[in-house]
């Protein structure tokens, strides 16, 4: 049986995926886990799930935020200023790197797949 | 993409009969996605749990988005968003009845009977439009289109969920029994349908979007232990109701809900509707 | 494992210091639910006396700005719930019904009715931007699920103080009529806004723990004055006139001083009892919405039980 493993650093962030183990239950992909997943990194706790109970949905079959301009969703669009208050400043300097990071993913999915083909026909770097 | 028919061109370039075929197809179209998103908005903070009320207005939101999509193509001949919408009388609106229907309080059934139907005919709808000889919309089907799956995966699932008990089933059934007639309005002809096919702005006639529909939506509601008053041949049981309104003609639920929308409108007299978003031919 | 004593919890107390995993004693675990169930049903309610506004906004693009901003107060709703779940004391379901049946409690400028379009921008700006003041402190709350919240809600939050500020912009410098309208709309609703911390930190009754587990950072007044530093400025700029009363008098240090006499602390202490008639209203009408859904609920819990529910492919409709 395959458990996935998300690993928390610190108290108080975040658990995230680092991996997984083969074992029989939920104790011993535990154990497992803590020395094949925490044996070096700096963990204050770790996760196990089973890999069956994971459901998942990816890029290629949904649009995640849609093809249509959302821009009404976005702080960015409302031409007020946002440096009156320390937290809406914060607040949309978070979306605009969201709003960057999505149009780089985008444009990247696209480069990709031309580089791909690129590769195919010998011209990739 | 069909590039082999001779294409219609620009807006300014359309000969009379050419721009009222368009506009015949794209009003329906743009008001009909509208006046959906409308009633769905309805759900939020209404809907039965937080998860869904997320999903749903998103959904809404969807919707609305193409259909400012649309009614920019029709402001390409001169309308703005305030003669199309906001100072538009009942009867310039050409959306099929189905979708201004109001909601009962707490029938959820309905808005996910509703969806289905409509997201089934809206995507059949969105590929016959995807080699349009329009170059206007053919730009813009893909991205609405891109957002239809999501809309369809909704309707079946919660469809198949409600049914799985009975009175769930019951409550779809009434539902199904009250909006078929209401969804046949989706497939209504205008006096423009011919020229809409002839000029391939449309590459496939209502006609036949109705029979493929047909086809799709009766097996799927029959195997789900509902009965439906058609059959996947064809043959239609129940009549068009007398308002179909795609030919300006609209139940009394109507000018409620558009006086209802346009309220804020109307008593500060703006005269022009606030605009925060890009222009679709710039985004 | 132990349950953890109050006193090493004060000690330990400190930025999402504690989770789910930590035995903790059962007065930190009420009282945090306590303050995040009071956070959550305001996500509800904020958005339940907005909601008409969807409606009611005058263009297609206020129409999509309003829609996603109730959304959000929905997610924010789901969130916050989760992470007083997570407390152990009280399920989702169980502080819905709470809720509905009028013993759940919720911020006081919620209770009041809102009906006109140009009354939006008192609680898009200046309710949600005292909210969101005080939700930035909140990120270092010693209830690590309600600091991760947090941090979802203030990413986004930024467009709703923006989007009421967009709406108030817009229609203190439209027509005269406009002017006028949001200007009567500031005036009746701004002694609310300033109740919205509520009354001074001496008499707030749960204040004292609160703060010493680490769960509130700031105090009321502090956040009172945080946010008239910020916003009383831009009600000037905007053209609005504040009331006669109540009075605000302004320090020689830049701190503002709100006459406290002047503010209607009857109808506070009634609106946080739930009963003020209004709210009363918003309560109740709510509940009936939430009743006419309960069969789809039902239908859910019973999910697996039948044979429909899984979806076998078939044809693309």
């Amino acid at each position: 049986m395959i458990w996935e493993v998300f690993r928390q650093e610190q108290r108080g962030k975040y658990h995230t995926h680092c991996g997984n183990v083969h074992a029989p239950d939920k104790e011993m992909a535990l154990m497992f886990a803590q020395i094949q997943h925490g044996r070096r990194r700096p963990t204050h706790s770790l996760w196990v799930t089973p890999r069956d109970e994971i459901g998942e949905v990816d890029a290629e079959e949904t649009r995640f935020g849609g093809t249509t301009d959302k821009s009404y969703r976005w702080a960015s669009t409302f031409n007020t200023d946002e440096d009156f208050a320390a937290e809406i400043a914060a607040s949309q300097r978070e979306q605009e790197a969201a709003e960057r990071e999505r149009a780089e993913q985008d444009g990247g999915a696209e480069r990709g797949s031309d580089a791909e083909q690129g590769a195919e026909e010998g011209e990739s770097a | 993409m069909s590039t082999e028919t001779t294409g219609l061109g620009t807006p300014e370039s359309l000969t009379d009969a050419e721009r009222e075929a368009v506009e015949a197809e794209l009003r329906p179209l743009a008001d009909g996605e509208f006046v959906l998103a409308e009633r769905y908005t309805e759900w939020q903070v209404q809907a039965p749990t937080l998860e869904s009320d997320l999903a749903i207005s998103n959904i809404a939101q969807d919707e609305l988005g193409h259909a400012r999509l649309w009614y920019d193509l029709l402001e390409d001949f001169g309308y703005t968003e305030a003669d199309l919408i906001w100072e538009a009388s009942p009867g310039e609106f050409r959306h099929p009845t189905l979708v201004e229907l109001p909601f009962a309080e707490g029938d959820w059934a309905d808005a996910i009977v509703r969806g289905y139907l409509y997201d089934a005919y809206e995507s059949r709808h969105l590929h016959a439009l995807e080699g349009t000889s329009y170059p206007r919309i053919a730009d813009r089907v893909g991205k609405v289109l891109a957002e239809e799956d999501y809309h369809t995966q909704h309707a079946r699932n919660w469809l198949s969920r409600l049914c799985d008990d009975e009175p769930g089933r019951e409550r779809v059934q009434n539902a199904l029994d009250r909006l078929f007639p209401y969804a046949l309005t989706l497939f209504a002809e205008t006096e423009h349908e011919d020229a809409i096919v002839e000029m391939r702005i449309r590459t496939e006639s209502l006609a036949a979007m109705r029979g493929e529909w047909l086809e799709v939506v009766v097996p799927r509601l029959e195997s789900l232990g509902l009965s439906v008053p058609a059959s996947e041949d064809g043959e239609v049981l129940v009549d068009l109701p007398d308002q179909v309104g795609k030919d300006g003609s609209h139940t009394e639920h109507w000018p409620e809900l558009l006086e209802e929308f346009t309220r804020t409108y109307r008593k500060l007299e703006l005269g022009e509707p606030p605009r925060l978003l890009e222009d679709p031919n710039e985004a | 494992m132990v349950t953890m004593d109050i006193d090493t919890l004060t000690e330990r107390a400190g930025p999402r210091q504690f989770g789910p995993k930590d035995d903790l004693p059962e007065e930190y675990r009420k009282a945090a639910t306590r303050m995040i169930q009071f956070h959550a049903n305001s996500e509800i309610m904020g958005a339940y006396l907005e909601r008409p506004f969807i409606r009611q906004a005058p263009s297609l693009d206020r129409k999509l700005a309003f829609s996603a901003k109730v959304q959000d107060e929905i997610g924010h709703g789901q969130l916050l719930y989760r992470a007083a779940e997570s407390l152990g004391i009280k399920t989702r379901e169980q502080m819905l019904d709470e809720l509905a049946n009028g013993e759940g409690k919720f911020l006081n400028c919620f209770h009041y009715p809102m009906t006109e379009w140009w009354e939006t921008p008192m609680i898009g700006f200046f309710v949600d931007g005292a909210a969101m003041r005080r939700q930035a402190t909140l990120k270092k709350t010693s209830w690590e699920p309600y600091a991760h919240a947090m941090d979802k809600i203030c990413f986004e939050e930024g467009f709703h103080i923006k989007h009421g500020e967009s709406i108030l912009r817009e229609l203190a410098t439209g027509s005269r009529k406009e002017q006028k309208l949001v200007q009567e709309a500031f005036e009746e609703w701004w002694p609310r806004i300033l109740q919205f911390f509520g009354p001074t930190d001496d008499q707030s009754t749960h204040h004292d723990f609160a703060s010493a587990v680490g769960l509130k950072t700031m105090g009321n007044d502090e956040l009172r004055q945080s946010f008239l530093n910020a916003y009383l400025p831009k009600a000037r700029k905007y053209g609005l006139e504040l009331p006669e009363y109540p009075r605000i008098n302004e320090g020689e240090n830049g701190r503002y001083e709100v006459v406290e006499d002047d503010l209607d602390w009857d109808e506070f202490w009634q609106i946080a009892k739930n009963d003020f008639e209004p709210g009363r209203q918003q309560i109740d009408s709510r509940r009936a919405a939430r009743e006419a859904v309960a069969w789809v609920r039902e239908s859910m819990e019973t999910l697996g039980s039948g044979s429909n529910n899984t979806d076998t492919p078939q044809a693309a409709d």
